[in-house]
């Protein structure tokens, strides 16, 4: 039997993810162990193999078939614009893709003003704007803490993941318009799905049962 | 210092030694098979003008496409496929025939992706179109031919993936969906996201298809999902097509798949694609497109295989799969007084079908210098030709 590669997005969705995988019968002892500096994790019985990465790379990784299968946010899988199969909704890790700013940006979504829109995803962005709204905008890229973005001027209005809105609320900004719901999915590679069509659809019902 | 010009461009690279034998080797026997289906060369030109390719002809948005202008200021495209070019050239020339027309071809695409995601952007390309056949025969040949060439390739662990669009097509018009829904529904089926097909509609067949993939029994299943008559026409012709295919003897590499709608807008019946472990993409590709060539002016339904002999590479290399045959070069080293009798020696081993490099011998060098530069080229054999005494007679084992 070949190794099946599990990809997952470190961080919250990947200890979601494996606690779902523990209660199916897959187990990784060594992934329990926090100083661990291992990279890449095998359980010999199941024959599966399984690595932490940087969310925006898990659908690199399973488009090149580096993994069978990958668990990542519904943003980086917007962002990134890979060919996968995207087989489920976990239904956890959710969270809305806003267009953030003050209070007083409200007006500037209206007209078709050219306006500048910081953002970690200029693609959703992009998009956004351009195929739905139709208005046409300056794309900042940023890497991080992008709310500092309307407050120091560097744009009019970010495009965010917002969760419960905390952050934005004590720096004075709000949601002003919603782009799409996001939540934790489960994606196949297109070659892995079908040489591996009966282990990846055994595995995906499972977990179905368990979440 | 002098900036040295070595680097090639992002996208583009150099194919050397025996990474380029391995492919011309690969190239040739898929070919030979080609060729013993009754299928000609043809060769097109690497740029065309850009109506060729446009939106409705090709498959490729048209911001992936290498363009530039001619004197005249048209506007010209490296070519991004080659069908295109094919279905110009046969509407040309062969406009008024009626009978089929079969032709193969190897070349070089370009496709201006975007950039830092480990895609080549030029690559190489062998295909064959079977123009002015409509029949299930001609699909039939189609995907032998596929399976035969991968054959040839060496490749032994691989599936074609067979589906045909009309079977969506019908349901979508069963269910009497508007527009926007059945895109939303063909994203979702394409993904194989079955839970979100699900909660989307409650036509039974729709709900099952984004399972519908595997051996033939998933075709039977298909059949008692539905009652409208193109989904059951669509799965009537993958029948008979898996009863020529097994006619072929090859019925063990086909398995189906009726959620497959890749380039939906474009394939008009069956369509396959060819999988194998090693590479996390499709190594043949292929379909029915029967409304291309009219675009240029011919009524002719066609079909066509492209096998991405890079991809295909890539995947035998990982797999570890050794191609027998090795180009064995013969070294002949002499000394400047040798020459005519080394040159003798090389006419009648080149005249026996060898191949053979002649060196002169650079006296600051070793013999030992020589055995090494030999392991490096997998040089096999060496004659040396010194100014006195008999010819000496080297194997290099690497």
């Amino acid at each position: 039997m070949r190794y099946l590669t599990f990809a997952l997005a470190k961080g919250r969705l990947a200890k979601k993810t494996l606690s779902y995988l523990e209660k199916m019968g897959i187990e990784m002892e060594e992934m329990k162990d926090p100083d661990t500096r291992k990279l890449i994790f095998v359980n010999e019985e199941l024959k599966i193999k399984m690595f932490l990465s940087k969310a925006s790379d898990v659908p690199t990784y399973v488009e090149y078939g580096a993994a069978d299968i990958g668990v990542v946010g519904k943003d980086t899988i917007l962002e990134e614009g890979r060919k996968l199969y995207e087989v489920m909704d976990l239904g956890f890790g959710k969270c809305t893709m806003c267009v953030c700013g003050p209070e007083s940006a409200r007006d500037l979504l209206k007209h078709q003003q050219l306006i500048r829109v910081a953002s970690k995803y200029p693609n959703i962005a992009k998009d956004y704007f351009y195929n739905k709204k139709h208005q046409t905008v300056e794309v900042i890229k940023l890497h991080g803490s992008v709310e500092l973005a309307p407050i120091v001027g560097l744009a009019e209005v970010i495009v965010d993941i917002v969760e419960t809105g905390t952050t934005l609320k004590e720096n004075g900004l709000m949601v002003l318009e919603e782009i799409c719901p996001l939540s934790a999915r489960v994606v196949v590679n297109q070659v892995s799905m079908k040489m591996e069509n009966e282990r990846i659809t055994g595995l995906l019902n499972e977990l179905k049962n368990v979440l | 210092m002098k900036e040295r010009r070595i680097h090639t461009p992002e996208g583009v690279r150099d194919i050397y030694g025996s990474e380029c034998v391995r492919k011309n080797h690969l190239s040739e026997r898929m070919k030979n098979v080609l060729n013993s289906y009754g299928y000609r060369d043809i060769q097109t030109p690497t740029f065309e003008f850009f109506d060729i390719f446009n939106q409705d002809k090709g498959s490729l948005p048209s911001n992936q496409m290498y363009k530039f202008f001619d004197r005249e200021g048209n506007t010209l495209v490296l070519r991004p496929d080659i069908t295109p070019s094919i279905a110009r050239a046969v509407s040309k020339y062969f406009n008024e025939e009626i009978f089929s027309l079969r032709f193969s071809y190897t070349g070089n695409v370009f496709i201006n992706n975007s950039s830092l995601q480990g895609r080549m952007k030029e690559s190489t390309q062998m295909g064959a179109e079977l123009i002015g056949d409509d029949s299930v025969d001609a699909d039939a040949e189609m995907i032998a031919l596929s399976i035969h060439m991968l054959l040839a390739a060496g490749l032994k662990d691989f599936q074609i993936d067979v589906g045909h669009v009309g079977f969506f097509k019908g349901l979508i018009k069963e269910t009497g969906m508007d527009e926007e829904r059945a895109q939303e529904l063909r994203e979702l089926v394409e993904n194989k996201n079955f839970f979100a097909v699900e909660a989307l509609t409650d036509n039974p067949a729709m709900i099952q298809l984004p399972r519908l993939f595997g051996s033939k029994e998933i075709l039977e299943e298909a059949k008692c999902l539905t009652a409208n008559e193109e989904s059951l026409e669509a799965i009537a012709r993958l029948e008979r097509l898996y009863e020529i295919i097994e006619g072929y003897g090859l019925g063990k590499y086909v398995t189906f798949d009726l959620g497959m709608l890749s380039q939906y807008e474009y394939y008009t019946g069956v369509i396959f694609r060819g999988y194998t472990y090693g590479t996390g993409d499709a190594v043949v590709k292929g379909g029915r497109y029967d409304h291309l060539l009219q675009k240029f002016g011919k009524e002719a339904p066609s079909v066509g295989l492209v096998v991405v002999v890079d991809e295909l590479l890539i995947a035998m290399t990982r797999q570890k799969l050794e191609m027998e045959e090795r180009e064995s070069i013969i070294m002949i080293l002499y000394e400047e007084e040798r020459l005519m009798d080394a040159l003798k020696k090389a006419n009648a081993l080149r005249e026996k079908g060898n191949c053979v490099q002649m060196n002169r011998m650079d006296m600051r060098m070793t013999m030992n210098d020589y055995v090494e530069y030999a392991k490096r080229f997998d040089i096999e054999t060496i004659y040396c030709f010194e100014n006195c005494g008999e010819v000496k007679f080297w194997e290099v084992n690497p």
